[in-house]
This record gives structure tokens, C-alpha cells and sequence, in this order.
């Protein structure tokens, strides 16, 4: 069946028709299996007031809506369906949770069905996060998610002709930052070497570096070669002081 | 401590006292019984002060010995949002620790991408909070995302024993549990503008002995305000409401602080709507993020109140709206308007330099009219001033003349100690050994 008849109005693809049922419902249910998954989803009235109030709605073809009544009809290949670029529409502003009298949280819903994408390696999520590389390298390795010298004007020209004054200069300006610890360029504050161990360990013990490993291998690699370097440079530091 | 605090029942127009969120509160004080937690207690070295809450519970805000928990967004592209409160914390003669050991939320990241857990958020959360533990400073949060993102994981973390365990183990190999091996939880996570909006009569009145002898007088400026998504639509009930800013329907931080200075803060009918930033969007699906920003908030707030400046409490708010302006020229949709957060705007009421604290050099949207209109009229000498600062200061680095450096920094507006690398730089931060870079 393309689409859905309750609404659901994309054709489903053909790369979902092709993949197996099992897989597809092995999908869903890791969703449902998320811990959280019981305390987004309660009842829903079908009101709409998630999706009239819903930001990405007025410009994208998406509901948060329709997460809800397809995980209520328990619509697997819809579901699916939604998992490749349907669900990377959601600005992740959660007026749809403070709106829903049912206290539904069809954005959380969102963010679990994002992290099994990612977590599975979808190929459409690979490629939705191609450009946001920068982020996630700047966030693996240092902790901070951004830093002055990543807000190049040749990368944000809508932002107009201020941002290139902005960024002339720029280590002058960010030494004459008036409080301790913002100076610095390439983090968002100066992070200390012990804070980005603790932070590797992190990754590292709850599966980040793997399901990196699996999204972007390439992009994988270049961290963990940042990721080695500083442990080396820390464990140098360590026996230096023993 | 430790009893829910509540107010009147009939002191509040939007009451539940039924709300699901205050039961985390009594589970927490349940799990520190038991010996699973320790609650960091806001104590009376914190000087807290008491807001309300829209469900009826009387949150305590800590004032006084906070520790910074930044905000990337802030101190990477808004640098004058934290030096904004740093500089009134300094004029109120508060105690606090700003330091490098301290990590993003990586919250942001998770919005924008989904490649973290909740397991990862939490253990990222709980170390952060067990070094402000550590240190003796009660977590002032920056970062509305931030904010957001550990009001729930505090509410995932004290309902659920699976994740409570998944993380214990964790901080275990950071060393980040008490001697016996609890996990540190704060009593409150709390935002600094639940700390503006405590303090917002102490501002008034430096407002009144420092800003307006100077010419300052925000009366006239017509304030549009936004209210972060991530302050109180995540965790709704865990912000604060107030019946005496409108009756109590609209969140009260920032709007209470531009009252109490007197601004006129006037409503308009898309108060409710994100900005855009969507995470993922601003980087990535940008047409989305500005198509919003400039229709749905931007192009209301110019027609319908015509505002001067839009306040915000949060980084990705200001950034969207301050960016995303010069693009509308085209499509003939230009709708000028200085953008700031609640804290910015505070501190140059008070009469902090508009380009040496606020760093309003950094912001690409039009603030000169917003100055003028405030009464700093010589913000063209002030520019200029800050202007000649950054080029000296790249000479003296540039040459190695260190100790003028120096020298230059204790007359250059400095609030803080700075200390110095091995070859005598001044370093990016006072308290760090080993940087992640060398600065």
C-alpha cells in the first residue's frame, strides 16, 4: 500500500518496500524498547494541536501528529518509512509535549527514533549528517559543541556582511574577551586535558564511539586519531608527575 | 529542606498541584534515604531566593557561590552573554568559580543529531554536577538546551533504576561518586535567568545608582520578549510563573527583569513559537531556520509592536534571530531589530561598556539605534575604544611584549586574574594545567 489511509501522505519508498518485515518490525520495537518509549506515549485524541502549534509543520511535510497515531496503530512499515528522512524534519522544540493534553512527547518519540537511525546506520541518516560533520568532531573531541573559529563567514554568507568583520582579527578579539577561561579560539572555553579524558571514557563506555564508527567512518577515524593524541600527551603528562 | 515548599492556592490563576514532576522531588529525598544519591543542598551561603513555579511548588533559586556551567554556543559566538554575568555577579560582590574543567551538556548535539543516549547525557550531566559538588559551588546553568536536557534526564535518571545503574558504573571509573558511592544530584537545576529573575530587584537598583547617572533610561524601549523552548516547554512545570507577569500565562523570567527596570514589554500573538534553530536546521537546513525565524517571529514582532529590542534567554534563540535579519532584504522582508538576551540588555542598563563587557562588536544585527535610544550616545567613542584595545592587543601578542600585556589587561577593564603560560603568554584561563589546546 503507498501511503497510509489515516493521513500519513508520502508514498512509501522503495527502499522500504524492499527490506524484509522482520527487519522493519525489529526496528520498530527497538524503539518501543527505549526506557523513555512508555513515558512519551499515552493516549491520543487526535486533536491536532501538536501539529498546528508545531513549527517544522509549516514548512516541511511533517506531523508530529501522525508519530503518535502510527506508533497507536502500531503502522510498522510507516514507521519505518519515517525513520529514513520523515523524522529529521522535527526541530526538537517540544511545544508539541507543553500543547498535548494527553501529555504525549512526540518530539522525545522523535529524538529515540533518531538514535535507532543512527544507531542502525541507515543510509538517508548518513547522508542527513554529512554536513553537520563539523559539529560532531568539534563535539567528540573537545566537549564543546562550538567554537569561535568554526563561524567562517565563507560558511554563513546569509548571515551578512557583519560576520566578516566579526571574524578578522580574530585572536585579538577573543584575548580581549573580559573573563577568564573564554580566550580561547578553538574550543568555546578553554577545556581542561583531564575534562576530555573523562569525556572519552564516556563515549567510549555508553557506545558513542561505536555507533560513530558505523555512521561515518571516515569522520570516525579523524577523531579518534585527535582522541589518541591527547591521551598519549595525558598519560606523558601523568608519568611525568609520578 | 527537603519538604516541598508550596504556595497559596489562591495566589496563582494556573494551578495542578497534582503535577507529576513535583513527585521527583519527595523520590529524590526517598533515594538519599535509601543511600543511592546525595542531594547537593542550596544552602544559606547560597542566599537563595524563593520563585514560583506554575504547578503550585516554590522553587529556591541560589544566588550567591555558583558555578559556571557556560554555554558553547554563548562563550564561542556571543561572548558578551557570559561576561554579561560575570560583570553583574562582580558588581554584586557575588562568590562564584568559572573553570575549564567543565564539558558541554552535549545536548545540542543529541537534538541536532542524534548520535548520543540517555545513558551518555546522564553521565555527562552528573559529572558536571559532581565537579560543582566537589568544589563547593551550587550549578548555575547557561544554557537553556542545557537547562532543559538535565531537568529531564533528572526526571529519567530518579524514575528509572536501570539508568541509574547504567550510570553509577560510569562515574565510578571517573571518580565521580561520593567516597561511598552515591551519585551527586542538585536539589534545584537551576538557569541563570531563574538567577536574573531572583535578582531582578538588586538590578533595578544598581540601574538606578550606576545606569542612570550615566544617562541611561530604558523607559521608552519597547521589548519584545521570547522565551526559550528548551526553558519551559521542556519539564514545563519546573519554571518560573508569576501571577503578577501576565496573570501568571506567560513564563516570568526576563519579562520580570525588563518591567523591574522599567521597560515596556509588550505582547504580540506568536509569543509561543520556537525561533527556528531547530538544532540540525540552523546548520544544516538553513532555508528553514531563517524562512521562521523571519515570518513567524521577526515579521510579527516588527508589525504588530514594533519593537527595539527582542529579549531572549538562551543561545540558539539570539543567534537565530540576530543572524537570520540581513538575509530577508532578499525578499523584500528586512525587519531590523536589536536582539539581546535579558542579561546583556540588564548589564548595559546598569551601565556596563556596551563593547568591552556586552561585546555587542560580535552581534550582526543593528543595536546602534537600540544604544541611542537607551542614552548611550557616545557608543560611537565606546566602539572606537574597543576597537583600539583588540588592535593593541594583537601588536603586544604579536611582538612577545608579554608583560605590557599584562599590564594593559589590569587597565583594560579586568575582573578577573589572569596567568600565564610557560613562555610568559597570557593563558585562556587562570586555572587549567593542561589545556585540551595551547592558547
Amino acid at each position: 500500500m503507498d501511503g497510509h489511509k489515516y493521513g500519513y501522505n508520502l508514498p512509501i519508498s522503495d527502499k522500504t518496500k524492499s527490506v524484509p518485515w522482520e527487519e522493519k518490525k525489529r526496528i520498530v520495537e527497538e524503539v518501543k524498547a527505549d526506557f523513555r518509549f512508555k513515558e512519551y506515549l499515552f493516549g491520543c485524541l487526535n486533536c491536532g494541536v501538536c501539529t498546528a502549534s508545531c513549527p517544522s509543520n509549516r514548512f516541511f511535510d511533517y506531523s508530529p501528529r501522525e508519530i503518535v497515531q502510527r506508533f497507536l496503530e502500531e503502522d510498522v512499515e510507516v514507521l519505518y518509512d519515517m525513520m529514513h528522512e520523515y523524522i529529521w524534519a522535527c526541530s526538537q522544540c517540544f511545544t508539541c509535549w507543553i500543547r498535548c493534553p494527553f501529555v504525549n512527547n512526540p518530539g522525545g518519540l522523535v529524538a529515540i527514533m533518531r538514535e535507532v537511525a543512527v544507531r542502525n546506520a541507515f543510509e538517508a541518516t548518513k547522508d542527513l549528517l554529512k554536513p553537520y560533520g563539523r559539529v560532531l568532531l568539534k563535539v567528540m573531541t573537545t566537549g564543546n559543541q562550538l567554537s569561535a573559529d568554526m563561524l567562517q563567514p565563507d560558511f554563513f554568507p546569509d548571515w551578512g556582511p557583519k560576520m566578516q568583520d566579526n571574524m578578522e582579527n580574530l585572536r585579538a578579539k577573543r584575548m580581549a574577551i573580559p573573563f577568564d577561561v573564554g580566550k580561547s579560539v578553538k574550543t568555546a572555553w578553554e577545556v581542561s586535558l583531564e575534562t576530555a579524558m573523562e569525556m572519552y571514557t564516556i563515549w567510549r563506555e555508553t557506545g558513542i564511539f561505536d555507533m560513530l564508527e558505523k555512521i561515518d567512518p571516515n569522520l570516525f577515524n579523524v577523531i579518534m586519531d585527535i582522541v589518541e593524541e591527547n591521551e598519549e600527551r595525558y598519560e606523558e603528562l601523568y608519568e611525568e608527575e609520578d | 529542606m527537603g519538604k516541598l515548599l508550596r504556595y497559596k492556592k489562591d495566589a496563582f490563576p494556573i494551578m495542578n498541584e497534582h503535577s507529576h514532576y513535583d513527585e521527583i522531588f519527595e523520590r529524590m529525598e526517598e533515594l538519599e534515604a535509601k543511600g543511592e544519591i546525595l542531594i547537593h543542598r542550596i544552602t544559606e551561603e547560597n542566599q537563595p531566593v524563593e520563585v514560583l513555579t506554575r504547578t503550585g511548588r516554590i522553587k529556591l533559586i541560589p544566588t550567591n557561590k555558583l558555578w559556571h556551567h557556560k554555554s558553547c554556543g554563548q562563550c564561542g559566538n556571543i561572548p558578551g552573554y557570559p561576561a554579561s554575568v560575570f560583570w553583574l555577579m562582580n558588581k554584586f560582590g557575588l562568590d562564584y568559580l568559572n573553570e575549564p574543567h567543565q564539558t558541554s551538556c552535549t545536548a545540542w548535539n543529541y537534538h541536532g543529531s542524534g548520535t548520543s543516549n540517555p545513558v551518555a547525557l546522564a553521565a555527562v550531566w552528573l559529572r558536571n554536577m559532581h565537579q560543582a559538588w566537589q568544589n563547593g559551588y551550587y550549578p548555575l546553568i547557561h544554557c537553556g538546551t542545557s537547562f532543559g536536557s538535565y531537568k529531564e534526564t533528572r526526571e529519567l535518571l530518579i524514575m528509572n533504576k536501570d539508568l541509574r545503574d547504567a550510570v553509577r558504573k560510569i562515574l565510578a571509573k571517573l571518580g565521580r561518586l561520593t567516597d561511598d558511592g552515591r551519585i551527586v544530584v542538585p536539589q534545584e537545576i537551576v538557569h541563570y535567568s531563574e538567577w536574573v529573575h531572583a535578582m531582578r530587584y538588586k538590578i533595578k537598583e544598581l540601574y538606578e545608582k550606576e545606569g542612570k547617572p550615566k544617562g541611561i533610561d530604558v523607559s521608552n524601549i519597547k521589548v519584545a520578549i521570547h522565551n526559550a523552548c528548551h526553558t519551559y516547554k521542556m519539564i514545563a512545570d519546573d519554571y518560573p510563573y508569576d501571577p503578577e507577569v501576565f496573570n501568571g500565562q506567560r513564563p516570568a523570567a526576563s519579562t520580570a527583569v525588563m518591567q523591574a527596570l522599567g521597560a515596556k514589554v509588550v505582547d504580540y500573538s506568536t509569543w509561543y513559537d520556537c525561533c527556528g534553530f531547530g538544532f540540525r536546521h540552523i546548520l544544516t537546513e538553513r532555508e528553514f531556520t531563517r524562512s521562521f525565524a523571519i515570518q513567524r517571529k521577526l515579521k510579527v514582532i516588527a508589525e504588530e509592536i514594533g519593537a527595539d529590542v527582542i529579549i531572549t534567554h538562551d543561545t540558539g534563540c539570539t543567534t537565530t534571530f540576530e543572524k537570520n535579519q540581513w538575509i530577508g532584504k532578499a525578499h523584500n522582508m528586512y525587519h531590523p531589530v536589536a536582539v539581546m538576551s535579558d542579561v546583556m540588555f540588564s548589564a548595559l542598563a546598569c551601565g556596563a561598556h556596551p563593547f568591552k563587557v556586552v561585546q555587542l562588536y560580535w552581534n550582526c544585527s543593528n543595536y546602534e539605534s537600540l544604544l541611542e535610544k537607551m542614552g548611550i550616545k557616545n557608543w560611537r567613542e565606546l566602539k572606537k575604544e574597543w576597537e583600539d584595545a583588540v588592535k593593541y592587543i594583537g601588536e603586544l601578542e604579536k611582538e612577545g611584549r608579554y608583560d605590557e600585556l599584562m599590564e594593559f589587561f589590569k587597565e583594560y577593564d579586568l575582573y578577573e586574574p589572569y596567568s600565564r603560560t610557560g613562555n610568559g603568554k597570557p593563558r585562556a584561563s587562570a586555572t587549567s594545567n593542561r589545556p585540551l589546546f595551547s592558547s
